[in-house]
């Protein structure tokens, strides 16, 4: 019915989801070039731990997840879309200011022809 | 109790207990907090009571400042401020009070360091008050005094803290800017008072109806882009990713929780809905109200995702919510008057309410690690979950609840927009579905933070106490109870919400009776 959801089909999505993770998981172990419990130089890079194991000035953060290289997979694959995003947000003032003037003139724009 | 009797108590307890707190403030910082707990608490009381009013009776309480009919003496139509309430005011009152309440119980532990807190639950209280003034008044002007009274407290707050640049910063951008939105809406409010003569929202409603002007456009316009700033709505938002971090964690909590629904979105459908009705095409404003909407949930919910600054985060994912919220209310205006409508509207209030418990128990928890850590760089908080618990089981159900994780409450309202959306225009169902992609990748982000191995700072860090604790408790149990009973709410109360505020004949005549 429009406007509800029956429970039963997300436990279904979830449990089929998990079955395809653990069956990925099994495939990545065997198929790999070995894990990080097979030692140094064959570890995979899992996201959000640092590449490399210590880094210059940042020695105290050694082997923790930091957050910056979480979700680095989408970041790297979005670089373009997140870097004009990053440039977009200046912190200027003008430019919001500028924003808050180009859309009142689209606002008005629409509403005086269409509505 | 009557509706009409307990409805000033919403504006004189707070105004009582703003303007005594430096009186009692002599008496000591215990009086002080007590003093300013009561007073939020009873204002919660009188909150939960008209909304229980207004709910069981499916009435409209309209209340005439200095008399007992807003009409002049022989003469038909309205001359005084009035106050009007229906089931979605009430709602919104409901959820100033709580939220309300529940940061100033949490400001007691999170403050306790800080100097100057006479004015910071002075300013804490009108900033509640401005609030509420917005979701009860029924007259324009009196709408954009209770604006400027919340705005106002916003600026100060968060420059509350000024031995930092950062906050000042975000203060004077946010003060200059908001003030020119401000005006916005002014000269709006200005302009319909020249064309039509009056300012009683319901009267001006009957005005426009008989006699639409190109002056009654422009109006709206500028009350549309005023509004939009204010709901933090891109490409309009970036003073709140400076102003939300800026601000103390209680009074983030605030601003994202409440100021930006109030201010913006409830301020917006009310003039939308109540005061234009059918004089102008809701198909147009909506589709304008859509593109706005797509682009913020977009543009918010990947900023969050390339941010290391926790508060930062969670303030970029409000734009990311706004847009969801600003996305049923669009379809609830293109869509008006079918199912698909009436479901995006209710999607809409209920994502408001819903998103209120979430950023603001998010926020508490920020500023739980703030007070424990000294930082909210998610490069050093790796580990959190095995030295704060109980801070991380609330955060992963709060981050749980925004994504949209059923059961919890977030799930049932996105469901309704991602619904109403997908029936609406396939198009728009992908691009909210995109959106929360981008909010998921952020808060699993945190998340894998918090549970990865703890580094040394982390190791000394503790769950906080009680007075910042239970606020926290509170706002969970509710996101979790909220989510056990999704349909419940949405039948009882949203869509009764929405049905009240798309019939403007009612809240017309609530105001003009038989004149």
């Amino acid at each position: 019915m429009f406007g509800y959801w029956d429970a039963l089909y997300f436990v279904l999505v979830f449990i089929v989801g998990l079955i395809l993770a653990y069956l990925l998981d099994q495939w990545a172990k065997k198929k790999g070039m070995g894990t990080k419990e097979a030692g140094d130089g064959t570890k995979i890079f899992i996201s959000g731990e640092d590449p490399d194991k210590v880094i210059p000035g940042f020695e105290h953060l050694e082997g923790y997840y930091t957050g910056k290289n979480v979700m680095w997979g989408l970041k790297y694959a979005l670089k373009r879309f997140f870097t004009v995003l990053k440039a977009d947000h200046t912190g200027l003032l003008t430019d919001y200011v500028s924003y808050l003037v180009i859309v009142t003139a689209f606002v008005m724009g629409v509403l005086l022809i269409w509505g | 109790m009557n509706g009409h009797e307990i409805l000033p108590y919403l504006i004189i307890i707070p105004l009582l207990g703003a303007f005594s707190m430096p009186i009692v403030n002599v008496i000591g910082r215990k009086a002080r907090e007590a003093w300013a707990v009561i007073i939020s608490g009873a204002t919660l009381a009188v909150g939960s009571a008209l909304f229980y009013y207004v709910w069981e009776n499916k009435s409209i309480i309209v209340y005439t400042l200095g008399a007992k009919s807003p009409l002049g003496q022989g003469v038909n139509f309205p001359i005084r401020i009035v106050w009007e309430v229906d089931l979605f005011g009430a709602i919104m009152v409901l959820m100033v009070t709580l939220v309300s309440f529940l940061a100033v119980v949490y400001s007691i532990g999170y403050m306790k360091h800080d100097t100057g807190l006479d004015k910071y639950y002075t300013l804490i209280i009108i900033l509640e008050l401005g609030m509420l003034g917005i979701a009860i008044t029924g007259d324009l002007f009196n709408f954009y005094v209770f604006l400027e009274i919340m705005s106002i407290a916003s600026y100060a707050l968060v420059a509350f803290r000024n031995d930092t640049w950062e906050g000042i910063e975000a203060g004077i951008k946010y003060m200059f800017v908001g003030s020119i939105a401000s005006s916005l809406v002014l000269l709006g409010i200005a302009l319909l008072y020249g064309q039509y003569g009056t300012l009683t929202m319901s009267y001006l409603a009957v005005k426009l109806a008989q006699n639409p002007t190109v002056v009654g456009k422009v109006a709206l316009a500028l009350f549309i882009a005023g509004l939009l700033f204010k709901s933090g709505a891109s490409p309009v938002h970036m003073w709140l990713a400076d102003a939300h971090p800026a601000a103390p964690s209680s009074i983030s909590a605030m601003l994202s929780g409440l100021v930006i629904k109030i201010g913006g979105i409830y301020a917006l459908t009310r003039i939308l809905f109540s005061i234009y009705g059918h004089s102008v095409s809701m198909k147009t404003v909506g589709w304008v109200i859509i593109i706005f909407a797509c682009i913020t949930l977009i543009v918010g919910n990947a900023m969050a995702v390339i941010q290391n600054d926790m508060k930062r985060l969670l303030a970029y994912s409000s734009v990311g919510q706004i847009g969801y919220i600003l996305l049923g209310l669009g379809i609830g205006l293109a869509a008006y008057g079918s199912q698909t409508g009436e479901i995006a509207m209710a999607g809409a209030i209920y994502h408001t309410f819903n998103h209120a418990l979430m950023k603001a128990l998010l926020f508490l928890i920020a500023g739980v690690v703030i007070h424990q850590l000294g930082t909210r760089d998610l490069n050093e908080l790796s580990g959190l979950a095995k030295t704060m618990p109980k801070t991380t089981f609330a955060f992963l159900i709060g981050a749980a609840a925004i994504i949209g994780m059923p059961p919890l409450n977030g799930f049932a309202s996105k469901w309704l927009i991602y619904e109403s959306s997908a029936i609406f225009n396939p198009i728009l169902g992908a691009i909210a579905i995109i959106g929360t992609a981008f909010c998921t990748a952020a808060y699993v982000k945190v998340l894998y933070t918090f549970f990865g191995r703890p580094n040394e700072r982390v190791l000394k860090a503790r769950d906080p106490e009680g007075s910042m604790l239970w606020p926290i408790i509170i706002l969970t149990a509710a996101i979790i109870i909220m989510g056990l009973f999704p349909w419940q709410i949405s039948d009882k109360v949203m869509i009764p919400a929405v049905k009240s505020l798309e019939n403007q004949l009612a809240y017309i005549s609530a105001v003009l009776g038989g004149a």
